[in-house]
């Protein structure tokens, strides 16, 4: 009975807090969009105009999220820098995902040899831990928003194309690939209508979490200073440049920190959501 | 029962509240007979022991030969183990070191410097003439590729051996910046057997003089120094003789600002050097840290605008930037009072500087009507100046490794105020090895390159047309490409000139006119704060080029 009783309540109560959790990563979500789509909506001002004045001002009610060494409003740069992060990591993973599918499709379609080539090739990647790989193109190609960039996106495509690669093969000896194939369509017939889209939908729930891991990637490389360059509201940058008055004034790293966690969490907690609901349709 | 305990109770409080009472009175009489001895030198005698951890916020150097190019860092890390033929005291007068004596002759063509007998390299080499000869020998060599050795030199035709502690210097033309450049640290004396191995070599372990010896060198990490036993040579101006009174030094590098002052708070170092403005305020509330403030020779710490090619070939376009840029709000809000606004070319130590704030008021409507007056009269849509379809851009790379980040938000201020009128100024931070060759390639329009060097002397190297052609290490000096005749007739007279009126009067005037030429735009000293534990004593800096010493230092501890 009691044991019933748990069973029960463990049911119900999880999923009522998952609908919160939900529901809050949404209303953040759509905060985040307007921010980057419109940031004078939410924050009229100029993230780089300075005002010497009025600098290490902490959090006021003049200044919500308090001024940086210059006199810079903090919220007006940690809205205006959403742009920078939400661009940064939907085209980081624009970027893995694409060459994922490429080398991914190359390695489960055209036979063992091409199959061997990619598996060894993503292995090799593999072994460099993905942020490392990010700073080895930096070095190569010169630091910079664009490069840092591609830089996460090849760091993240390996990850990709593995995945793919096992949906492929698992998807590949279906029931419905064996009937296509009995009918007479070619391959590639066959991977356009009846393999890839079977291979995409978990895909898209992946990409949806590996945009937060981007974005905190992206901004890990401005706080280096290889990304987004100072002034630029970007939240790692930023982040960087309050290191230096962490002592005496936290607000200047703390907000584009808190935004780089929520931001991050958004993105989990919507891709959890999204994976659960796909599983359970 | 309790209520019986109670009244003991109180007068077991009181009892004790009168003894504490007392115990503090005596403490504080104590403390007040101690007073004249105790708060004026609370140290006793200096203690010869200890090692005394550094800390950098420079670059680490790629060679500690500061022969080998020659800049602060290396010539920071070298005061402790090179030392030079002659110093200079707070007042500025030039004192015996490894030369004795020296004079010049009549035309002040061919001086002859009298050495000290005693002294040897802490490789057992003697130190005489034919080291001078070789160590001169070795700065002017190409293969060396020194640069600010090299340019300090510039002079010297011959060195010869007269005697074995006499050696005599034969100049093309007279130098009156002769001893003043002698007396740095880019041209101190190393062992001539030491120079003779590979450069490599030599830069990892170079041999000199001075209190302290190389031991080791862990690249990225730290340099080892220990302790000369044989010590003999300290300046005159040194508070004691005989060897120093630390065993070792850890001379480490943090370039990270907030981590070096959290490593200083914490004890793990002892002292740190490019102190923040922000760390600065605070360690004056703290009772565990002190400061020493010691602003470099020289050159004052100023933005050169490129006038070798546009935008800035316009001297309107140059002046335009001037004004457009509000320095005075920037240095005040960052500096916290740390650094005071400069307006001149030199250093406020030099004792020739000349100074003119009139020409550097922020007066943006001045700069817009000397925009329009120089053709870029249109605005594009992002608000930039505009002229024949180009975008009015200032490329201006930043060494990371050479400006604190204040300094950084420095610019970044300028580069605010200077958007209002129409600039676009393009910062791009980087180490300090993509800057030089960004520098080399004449891949800039503003920039800011510290230079250091005892004396107005430094005008000839900053701003003669000479110094746009580069030292054999690739650096021209000239950064602002000023090229006038006139400015270099001035500056080659004064070098000559040795009497000491006529040479303020020649370099005033070519400093008028550089100024006037809005070639650069002053911002302060070159700041060097050091901030160090309070129990160590006796650090100073050389007043020779402001580099620390640590060969009076101890650790009262």
């Amino acid at each position: 009975m009691q044991a019933e009783l748990a069973a029960y309540s463990s049911q119900s109560v999880r999923p009522r807090r998952l609908a919160v959790a939900e529901g809050l990563a949404g209303l953040l979500a759509l905060f985040l969009l307007i921010a980057a789509v419109v940031p004078q909506f939410l924050a009229p001002g100029d993230p780089l105009a300075i005002d010497p004045l009025a600098a290490f001002s902490p959090p006021t009610f003049a200044h919500g999220f308090g001024t940086d060494e210059s006199g810079r409003d903090i919220y007006t740069r940690v809205v205006h820098g959403t742009q920078y992060s939400l661009v940064i990591g939907l085209a980081a993973t624009a970027i893995g995902l694409g060459l994922g599918v490429v080398l991914g499709t190359l390695a489960g379609m055209l036979g063992p040899v091409v199959d061997f080539t990619v598996n060894r090739f993503l292995e090799v990647l593999f072994a460099f831990p993905g942020l490392l790989l990010a700073l080895l193109f930096i070095l190569v190609f010169g630091p910079g928003v664009a490069t840092a960039t591609i830089a996460v996106g090849l760091s993240t495509a390996p990850g990709y194309a593995r995945i793919i690669r096992a949906q492929l093969i698992a998807v590949r000896g279906a029931a419905f690939v064996e009937a296509a194939t009995v009918l007479g369509r070619t391959r590639w017939q066959i991977l356009a209508r009846h393999i890839l889209p079977n291979t995409l939908a978990p895909l898209f729930v992946l990409a949806t979490l590996g945009v937060g891991q981007a974005i905190v990637w992206a901004a890990t490389l401005s706080y280096l200073g290889l990304g987004a360059e100072p002034p630029t509201a970007e939240w790692g940058a930023m982040l960087s440049a309050g290191r230096t008055y962490i002592t005496s004034a936290w607000w200047m790293s703390f907000f584009p920190g808190v935004f780089i966690v929520l931001t991050a969490v958004t993105a989990t907690v919507l891709g959890r959501s999204i994976d659960r609901r796909m599983r359970h349709a | 029962m309790p209520a019986q305990l109670a009244p003991i109770t109180t007068a077991t409080r009181t009892t004790r509240a009168l003894g504490a009472l007392v115990g503090l009175v005596t403490v504080g009489l104590l403390v007040a007979g101690c007073t004249p001895t105790s708060s004026n030198d609370p140290v006793g005698e200096p203690r010869s022991s200890g090692t005394l951890t550094y800390a950098s916020g420079d670059a680490e150097p790629n060679c500690l030969d500061p022969h080998v190019g020659g800049n602060f860092p290396q010539g920071m890390i070298s005061a402790q183990y090179l030392e030079s033929l002659v110093s200079r005291d707070s007042s500025g007068q030039i004192i015996p070191w490894l030369a004795e004596s020296w004079t010049p002759s009549g035309d002040g063509l061919t001086w002859d410097f009298t050495l000290r007998g005693d002294v040897t390299f802490t490789d057992g080499t003697v130190f005489d003439a034919a080291a001078v000869q070789a160590n001169i020998a070795h700065l002017q060599d190409p293969e060396t590729l020194s640069s600010t050795g090299y340019l300090a030199l510039g002079k010297v035709a011959r060195v010869e051996a007269v005697s074995p502690t006499v050696v005599r210097f034969t100049l093309t033309e007279p130098d009156s910046a002769l001893l003043e450049s002698l007396s740095q640290v880019w041209l101190a004396m190393e062992s001539p057997a030491a120079l003779e191995r590979s450069q490599d070599e030599n830069c990892a372990t170079p041999v000199g003089t001075g209190p302290f010896v190389v031991e080791s060198w862990v690249k990225q990490n730290a340099i080892t120094l220990v302790r000369n036993e044989n010590y003999v040579s300290p300046p005159e101006d040194a508070a004691h003789s005989g060897p120093a009174y630390l065993d070792k030094v850890i001379w480490r590098f943090i370039p990270d600002s907030a981590s070096r002052y959290a490593a200083l708070q914490s004890g793990e170092v002892d002292v740190i050097d490019n102190a923040q403005p922000d760390t600065i305020v605070q360690a004056k509330q703290s009772d565990s840290i002190e400061q020493l403030d010691s602003p470099r020779p020289g050159a004052s710490n100023r933005i050169e605008l490129n006038s070798g090619q546009a935008p800035f070939n316009d001297v309107r376009v140059r002046e335009a930037f001037i004004r457009s840029a509000n320095v005075d709000a920037a240095v005040s809000s960052l500096f916290q009072g740390t650094a005071t606004r400069s307006y001149s070319a030199l250093s406020s130590v030099e004792t020739m500087g000349v100074s003119n704030d009139a020409l550097f008021d922020y007066a943006p409507s001045a700069a817009e009507e000397l925009l329009d007056a120089a053709g870029w009269s249109e605005t594009d849509a992002a608000g930039y100046r505009v002229k024949d379809g180009v975008r009015l851009s200032v490329e201006f790379p930043v060494s990371t490794n050479q400006s604190i980040p204040a300094e950084q938000s420095v610019f970044e201020q300028i580069q605010a105020t200077a958007k209002e009128t129409g600039f676009e100024v393009k910062l791009a931070p980087m180490d300090l090895s993509s800057w030089y060759a960004a520098l080399a390639t004449n891949d800039y329009d503003a920039v800011s390159a510290p230079y250091t060097k005892v004396g107005p002397d430094v005008l000839r190297i900053l701003y003669h047309s000479d110094s746009i052609v580069p030292a054999p290490s690739g650096y021209f000096a000239n950064l602002a490409q000023v090229n006038d005749p006139e400015i270099d007739e001035l500056l080659t007279t004064a070098a000559q000139t040795a009497d000491e009126k006529e040479r303020t009067s020649l370099y005033a005037e070519a400093q008028e006119r550089i100024l006037e030429g809005f070639y650069i735009l002053p911002l302060y000293d070159q700041q060097n704060h050091y901030l160090l534990r309070n129990d160590v004593v006796g650090l100073r800096t050389l007043p020779t080029v402001a580099v620390p010493t640590l060969y009076d230092a101890w650790l009262n501890r």
